[in-house]
């Protein structure tokens, strides 16, 4: 027999109120003719309307060493393994977690439980975004912020309650958090249900398409936290220099570093070389052949606390293969 | 656990025991247990059905659950079984396919069951609540409330003594009384499948990041059995509870469990390797020194672990989910991620 495709896993972060819920339900209702599994937390989940629905009580622990990269959901990794038991029951699995939850621990999850990577797959963090309150919340909740950091997509909800200029302001500000989730502006979360779910590996190739002089570093502001960081280079770089180095990197800074994702050409290979991480967890593997024709840039995306861009530039230039 | 692409149960069939001595039978869902009455195999799946089968290959199907049963063991009344299910529902599903309540915990999964023939206890294990039937009870007579989510159960030899294995340890009680006092063994970590020695020596727990942790009691002597290659899923002690058998990794690995200390400072034996593949199930036969062993690339084989002697009984598919022989040692039973459910006849090949 050959081995099962992974189950797509989508996260559903949001401060209080935001609209996951209301997300939520309006995914369930459309008639897309795809089955979930929806995994809630214990407090909400009230009118969630789907045949399958589970209860989970966000149960983090640390494995072995009790380092902050170590912290996993063990309630999720139970569930996930009871899931697979009705396994053709649904097509995708939906974790919404509190609006307080530091998404960390379930991103972890999917990386460090070999059970777990081998089944599902982690298919995008959603993040639901209350364009009038998030400033606030973001002065007073490092959750806030680390949900917008953890993203892959980004709904940007309730636009209808903010002005232009608001609106621009809140823009720029996540953008300064996480310059490569995908930004939606959406009224009540109305949002077309393809452009959030089931988008494919961490919608890994959507860092190719960031500007990358979107911000430049001077227009940091000081008391901007969390910052996106992207470096290209257009020389492949050698994995016998660039793996060391994001190892150490990672190792000495995980705590630092939020998420990273990186697309990478290696010299005298036809395949994209893809990894991702989060805090200190590493995952890499080939994914496709480039395409005919397809620029070979490698480019690496690190969303974090005190990065420092120029040591990050120059630390991945050194990986560059030198022409002969 | 990877599954390993290619192969097949088609074509392995005429060089393995269940070609020549056995059958297959194949069922729409994944087998979460398998159960012996006797002769007469009962498998509960993720549909939420329990299918009867025998070597002839009459059949039965009843639905007992709405959603997966996730755990699943003999009732004490040796005629029928115990199902939890996803759906909160723990029931009795007997030989003539009758289907009564025994309890319901609304919204949570029962992941857990375990039960004595000896002292009549039905134990469940319902997020953080493990509930107890006393002998003969259709409904609970207790519950101790623990401070994590249950990660597993276990039962000793006399059926009284109850092992409940959580986040950072595990709590032991008297199972019968409702006042019986946890008695709190502490070990940082995911504490999983779990498991009693027959005498209540030794409590041995499967942990998250995988390796074994055991406790000899009363003294709680901690033990560490690190080096698995994935989490233990599975334990069986032998018919003289001198070796507990392991799963989790390449081999399965056996343990010493006879003289003073136990395993402590001696090495396991490790019988049973198989290249690339991962023991996810181990059953030691009832009455000989063999032992059953399922692996994660759907293989089955019965080794002895006197000389490491292996036979293949099945051949490659989806994973191993259950393995169990019948109380006589005539019969072994196993099941398959993909519903590939297996019977070997002992007696047919002596």
């Amino acid at each position: 027999m050959t081995a099962a495709p992974p189950i797509p896993v989508t996260v559903l972060t949001g401060y209080l109120g935001a609209g996951k819920t209301t997300l939520l339900n309006r995914i369930l209702s459309e008639n897309h003719g795809r089955r979930y599994a929806v995994i809630v937390n214990e407090f909400g989940a009230i009118g969630i309307d789907n045949d399958l629905v589970v209860d989970a009580d966000e149960e983090v622990f640390e494995m072995n060493n009790g380092c902050i990269c170590c912290t996993v959901r063990g309630d999720l990794i139970r569930i996930i393994e009871g899931l697979m038991k009705r396994k053709g029951g649904f097509d995708a699995i939906i974790i919404e977690t509190t609006g307080l939850a530091d998404p960390a621990p379930v991103a972890q999850t999917f990386f460090v439980d070999t059970d777990v990577r081998a089944r599902v797959s982690l298919d995008a963090i959603v993040t639901v975004v209350d364009a009038r309150h998030v400033l606030a919340r973001l002065e007073d909740s490092h959750e806030a912020e680390e949900q917008i950091a953890f993203a892959d997509v980004i709904l940007l909800n309730k636009i209808d309650l903010v002005d232009d200029r608001e609106l621009e302001t809140v823009r720029q500000r996540i953008r300064t958090i996480n310059n490569q989730a995908r930004l939606h502006e959406t009224r009540n979360c109305v949002i077309p249900v393809e452009e959030v779910l089931e988008r494919g590996a961490f919608d890994l190739d959507r860092i190719l398409a960031i500007e990358p002089n979107f911000l430049s570093e001077d227009d940091h502001e000081h008391d901007v936290a969390i910052t996106s960081v992207s470096v290209t280079s257009d020389t492949p770089i050698r994995p016998d220099l660039f793996m060391p180095w994001l190892r150490r990197l990672t190792a000495e800074r995980g705590q630092d570093i939020l998420r990273l994702k990186g697309i990478l050409c290696f010299p005298g290979e036809e395949q994209r070389y893809v990894v991702q991480g989060v805090h200190m967890l590493l995952e890499g593997d080939h994914q496709r052949d480039w395409k005919p024709g397809e620029t070979r840039t490698s480019r690496m995306v690190f969303i974090g606390r005190n990065l420092d861009a120029a040591a990050l530039r120059q630390g991945f230039a050194a990986c560059a293969a030198r022409a002969n | 656990m990877m599954t390993p692409a290619g192969g097949g149960v088609a074509g392995d069939g005429n060089d393995t025991l269940v070609g020549r001595y056995g059958r297959h039978v194949a069922v729409d869902a994944q087998p979460t247990a398998i159960l012996w009455l006797g002769d007469t195999l009962l498998a509960t799946l993720g549909d939420g059905t329990v299918r009867q089968l025998d070597g002839g290959g009459d059949m039965a199907a009843w639905t007992a659950h709405d959603g997966a049963i996730l755990s699943a063991c003999r009732h004490p009344d040796g005629r029928s079984i115990v199902t939890g299910g996803d759906d909160g529902h723990v029931r009795r599903v007997g030989l003539d396919g009758r289907v009564d309540g025994l309890g319901h915990f609304p919204r949570r999964w029962v992941e857990h069951l375990v039960a004595s023939a000896t002292s009549g206890l039905i134990v469940a294990g319902a997020g953080r609540e493990a509930v107890v039937w006393l002998a003969g009870g259709t409904a609970p007579a207790h519950r101790y409330t623990i401070g994590s989510s249950i990660g597993g159960l276990a039962l000793d030899g006399k059926g009284k003594r109850l092992a409940v294995a959580h986040y950072n340890g595990a709590t032991l009680h008297y199972a019968t009384n409702a006042a019986s006092g946890g008695t709190a063994l502490n070990w940082v970590g995911s504490h999983l499948t779990c498991t009693l020695s027959p005498d209540g020596r030794y409590l041995v727990t499967a942990l998250q990041e995988t390796g074994l942790h055991a406790w000899q009691l009363p003294g709680m002597l901690d033990m560490r059995m690190p080096g698995y290659a994935a989490k233990t899923r599975s334990f069986s002690w032998d018919r003289r509870a001198k070796w507990l058998a392991t799963g989790g990794d390449g081999r399965a690995v056996l343990w010493p469990f006879d003289g003073k200390t136990g395993p402590m400072g001696k090495p396991p034996l490790l019988v049973a390797e198989r290249m690339g593949a991962i023991v996810t199930r181990v059953a030691f036969h009832p009455r000989e020194d063999l032992l059953a062993v399922g692996y994660d690339d759907g293989a089955v084989t019965l080794a002895r672990p006197a000389d490491d002697r292996t036979l293949d009984v099945d051949g490659r598919g989806a994973p191993i989910t259950a393995l169990a022989w019948n109380d006589a040692g005539t019969w072994l039973g196993w099941g398959a991620e993909d519903g590939r459910i297996g019977l070997l006849n002992m007696r047919a090949r002596a």
